[in-house]
């Protein structure tokens, strides 16, 4: 809502700057947008205010609802404009018929305007600096109206109306032609303005074409009518549009004021085009127009949750200059009615904001909080990007929403759910992982000459279960690219392996709980011989591994980019619940080198030893791995380091050699692996 | 021999031997003539074994004639030892000098993204004032996102929050609020909880991402009042920008709150929105069976990527989803 300051001054006397203005609204809860300075032809200095009005305060749609604040909060008197008395010189022989979503229905004729007449330079002006176009005069009063009253006037061409007005439901199906050439195709949950044909209007939103005002048109029936807002509500909005009407009818129109609008507009438009008057015709059904209860408040209880200490007289004084009609009731209690132009009042609670409003948000005192003690739990989340974030990884953050040809890439053949308005196709699915995420950041910062990158998120993905159900998951996904470390002038940093990638999985696994397992995988995007599924006490928690070398292709890449992705939701922490001993005696430890076939996997490799080392086996650690010279084509040379211990004793070079010996036959029989010499 | 022959050997040997020492060129030497002395097979220790060809009850003094030799030798080899290692330790110094300004073999840094950064710090606050860190569903359904939370349908509130609908009939959650509602359902009052959360709303411009991160907090108390609400605010506020900043309080409206206020800090000269708060609507206490003749409440909330603009001065939202690692580098 945008007006001219100088407008406020038809209904109170105000004659203070601008801003103060503007931040008397704002304090009270009707948001500036802005001001700008400009000159009237008419009044002089001006000021154009843009206001951003909250959906409870409908009242405050109209320069009229705006004075009213401004007046309480300044103690200033407010009169309406000018509205003279009409002579009519004709009986309406229209008839109009309310209904209970329109309880309250006026109308006149004025027959022989002069269409073709200028409208009025003020009100020219005040129209203009409303952003509102100048159509004709008719049109223009009554677009003066809805801005000066609030209340939506619509003026139809007499001649094309074909007997009574009733405003009723629509019919299921039934077409309107509307004002602006939309046609719409209407249920029953909307309300018509009918003749006794068909619908000429959607009911508070906008005329029908058929029956519009135009450059022929020489009598004019005006309605002034106050639909609920239940009936308007959601309904233009379900069509793809919203009027000036009907935002200000689905949040609330004074329901007493249909009357004075409809005489305003006559005094107007007998100033502009002239005519003959008839009389006003109307309906109302009293017993259906809005009821505005009694709402009792508790002065004492309201001071204790805004830690105020307003009296019952300064409350009443409040609420009787916002136009309600208060009443001092025992001790602490008032009782009031709300006035007909709020709707946004009928609780307690909502007497206890008008009170702050005017007493002053910023004047109620203020008490600091007292906290409470509460155990702090670990965030493991937080733990995990602190580690990623020392091993060198830049956490990101990407939309949740993906294209159609990245689910397709990456979603791994996961139902997705979609969105079904989404703001552009490449937004229009929701990420399955979150690998897409990663890849399009990693191709934006290489582009911008990162050529080493360590990348991770944390984020939900989104799948659908069945046709409802979504199984939202809290997933960590990492990428690298490039090489291990930087270089530096000693020497020149390596290029990142499947085992650099592994190895931050595994750091990450040590923060939960269960022993991790790894196992070949197959997903689309994955190198087949260079990923792996992730296990976590069995259970499958992820998956790593280096893209696809057809998808490196797609992406003009030559270098392997790595990827993992965890699931964290139900892992447990692995909190350390009693240290462990460790023995004071010597441990002893043998390298030995076995010549094994080459798909023979190392784990199955330690896996052997580490059952056949006996008793006081302590650890094994791989420390090297050899293909080539020397070794038969499809063999391979493992170099593992095993040691012993015992917690009692140091052991003897005897106790050793005969695990040794053990480890060898077990791996000879288990594995065909020879002891290299 | 007799006693005074073998008094005439200590004194040579120990003069000998001290001569010997001082006249060592380096350790080895040095060792050398130690061992000579003082070795298993050395002269001082023929001279021990020669002992028995003594006089029984002139042994014993020959012994500790001998013993003193041999401690005062070591004591001269020791000192004259370390002579020589003071000696080779300053020419490994001189040697071994590095040029250390050549730099430091270091790991690029990682960085925790600003949104997370912010969320941390926001929660770090309340965590310490007693509240508990609540998550929920991002894919949520009308009803905690809107219904519960005083929005009927149709409402024009609901023209406040432009809503992304899923093809699952339920929607992408426009605040973080209906965590509040699940949180309130499944335990009791009293309550204090903090929501942090990516929301989303569709809108896309220079001010807006479709997506963005909000958190939500809420306290649900005996005589929790209004005043309290402002002066938790002040103090949040205070914590977050690590100085005293000058808060506004406005009403607004929120249909979960009554009365509403919207917050605005001093900044450069303007005020500028951060938070948006009230007491918590009686229909939503209700919603989810809490005793409002008991217990009120408020709740309050605040745009994660807002706030870190401001502490960080970052002029461009979409920078947050950019993930420039230029950008990202510097938190």
């Amino acid at each position: 809502m945008q007006f001219s300051k100088n407008w406020l001054k038809d209904f109170i006397d105000i004659d203070i700057s601008t801003e103060t203005i503007c931040s008397q609204l704002t304090m009270a809860g009707l948001e500036v947008d802005g001001y700008e300075d400009v000159s009237s032809k008419i009044t002089g200095k001006d000021s154009i205010i843009k206001l951003d009005i909250t959906p409870n305060r409908g009242d405050c749609f109209s320069v009229l609802g705006i004075a009213r604040e401004l007046s309480v909060i300044n103690n200033l008197k407010l009169s309406l404009p000018n509205i003279s008395s009409i002579e009519s010189s004709f009986k309406d022989d229209i008839k109009v018929k309310a209904c209970a979503e329109a309880p309250s229905y006026f109308g006149r004729t004025i027959r022989d305007i002069s269409i073709n007449s200028k409208t009025l330079p003020l009100i020219a002006e005040r129209l203009k600096f409303s952003d509102q176009k100048l159509i004709d005069p008719v049109v223009d009063i009554t677009n003066y109206i809805l801005l000066e009253l609030g209340q939506p006037l619509h003026a139809f061409d007499r001649d094309k109306l074909r007997g009574n007005i009733t405003v009723r439901t629509a019919f299921n199906k039934e077409k309107i032609k509307l004002l602006d050439d939309q046609e719409l195709v209407l249920d029953d949950s909307c309300l018509i303005i009918s003749d006794e044909q068909s619908a000429v209007a959607f009911a508070g939103i906008m005329g029908g074409k058929e029956s519009a005002v135009s450059a022929s048109t020489n009598s004019i029936f005006l309605e002034s009518a106050f639909f609920k807002p239940s009936i308007i509500r959601g309904k233009a909005r379900r069509y793809g549009f919203q009027t000036d009407a009907s935002l200000r009818f689905e949040r609330g129109v004074d329901y007493k004021i249909q009357e004075i609008a409809i005489d305003r507009a006559s005094t107007l438009l007998r100033d502009t085009v002239g005519g003959r008057f008839s009389e006003v015709t109307s309906s109302i059904l009293k017993n259906q127009l809005p009821k505005q209860t009694k709402i009792n408040l508790d002065l004492k209880k309201s001071n204790a949750l805004l830690g105020t200490k307003i009296s019952k007289q300064v409350a009443l004084r409040y609420f009787k200059g916002l136009g309600f009609a208060p009443e001092s009731l025992k001790k602490t209690s008032i009782s009031a009615i709300p006035p007909s132009w709020r709707y946004d009042l009928t609780i307690e609670a909502d007497l206890v904001e008008e009170l702050a409003r005017l007493e002053g948000y910023d004047s109620l005192p203020q008490l600091s909080l007292s906290p409470v003690y509460k155990k702090i739990e670990l965030n493991s989340q937080s733990h995990l990007s602190d580690l990623l974030s020392s091993k060198g990884f830049n956490e990101i953050i990407s939309y949740s929403f993906i294209s159609r040809e990245d689910h397709d890439l990456f979603g791994e053949g996961v139902t997705a759910l979609e969105v079904e308005n989404p703001i552009s196709q490449n937004m229009s699915v929701m990420r399955t992982n979150l690998v897409s995420g990663l890849v399009s950041t990693f191709l934006h910062n290489l582009n911008h000459g990162q050529d080493t990158q360590r990348l991770f998120e944390i984020g939900n993905t989104f799948s659908l279960k069945n046709i409802k159900e979504v199984a939202e998951k809290n997933t960590l996904a990492g990428l690298m690219y490039g090489k291990v470390n930087k270089d530096n002038w000693k020497e020149k940093a390596k290029d990142i392996s499947f085992y650099d990638l592994k190895g931050v999985v595994q750091d990450l696994l040590t923060e939960f709980k269960g022993p991790s397992t790894f196992e070949n995988c197959k997903i689309d995007f994955l190198h087949p011989g260079m990923s792996s599924l992730i296990k976590l006490n069995n259970k499958i928690l992820g998956f790593m591994g280096s893209l696809q070398p057809s998808y490196l292709d797609r992406l003009g890449l030559n270098e392997d980019i790595y990827i993992f992705s965890i699931e964290l939701d139900g892992l447990e922490k692995n909190v350390l619940s009693s240290y462990k001993d460790f023995s004071k005696f010597p441990s002893s430890s043998r390298d030995l080198s076995f010549i094994v076939n080459k798909s023979i996997a190392s784990s199955s490799i330690e896996n052997v030893i580490k059952s056949s080392a006996g008793k006081f086996f302590k650890d094994i650690e791989i420390f090297d791995v050899y293909e080539g010279q020397g070794i038969e084509e499809e063999k391979k040379s493992i170099a593992v380091s095993v040691s012993w211990q015992s917690a009692k004793l140091t052991l003897k070079d005897s106790d050793i050699d005969f695990a040794v010996e053990r480890i060898v036959n077990s791996m000879k029989i288990e594995l065909g692996g020879e002891l290299r010499v | 021999m007799n006693l005074d022959s073998l008094k005439k050997k200590i004194s040579d040997l120990e003069s000998n031997a001290k001569t010997e020492f001082g006249s060592a060129n380096d350790k080895s030497e040095l060792d050398n003539i130690y061992r000579s002395y003082l070795g298993k097979k050395g002269e001082v220790n023929l001279l021990l074994k020669s002992l028995g060809s003594l006089p029984q009850e002139k042994r014993k003094e020959a012994g500790k004639l001998l013993n003193n030799l041999k401690g005062d030798l070591e004591k001269n080899y020791a000192l004259t030892s370390s002579l020589f290692n003071d000696k080779a330790n300053l020419s490994r110094l001189e040697k071994d000098k590095l040029d250390i300004s050549l730099p430091g073999f270091s790991n690029k840094k990682g960085s925790i993204h600003p949104v997370t950064r912010t969320i941390r710090d926001v929660c770090d606050f309340f965590e310490r004032m007693g509240f508990d860190v609540e998550a929920g569903p991002e894919a949520e359904i009308d009803y905690y996102n809107f219904e519960a939370l005083n929005v009927p349908e149709d409402h024009p509130a609901k023209d406040m929050h432009d809503t992304f609908y899923l093809n699952n009939e339920g929607l992408l959650r426009t605040h973080t609020s209906p965590v509040q509602i699940r949180t309130m359902e499944k335990s009791e009052a009293p309550h204090r909880i903090i929501c942090p959360g990516k929301v989303y709303r569709k809108d896309s411009d220079l001010t807006h991402t479709p997506m963005f991160h909000q958190i939500e907090g809420l306290v649900v108390e005996e005589g929790a009042s209004f005043a309290q609400l402002k002066g938790l605010l002040n103090d949040f506020l205070t914590d977050f920008f690590g100085e005293e900043v000058e808060l506004r309080f406005r009403p607004s409206y929120f249909p979960f709150t009554e009365p509403s206020a919207e917050v605005d800090i001093r900044w450069k000269d303007n005020w500028l929105e951060v938070l948006g708060c009230g007491m918590v609507h009686p229909n939503v206490l209700k919603s989810v069976g809490v005793d409002t003749k008991k217990y009120s409440g408020f709740a309050f909330g605040l745009g994660v990527e807002r706030m870190a603009m401001l502490k960080y001065n970052i002029p461009d939202l979409r920078a947050f989803f950019e993930n420039d690692i230029r950008f990202l580098d510097q938190f």
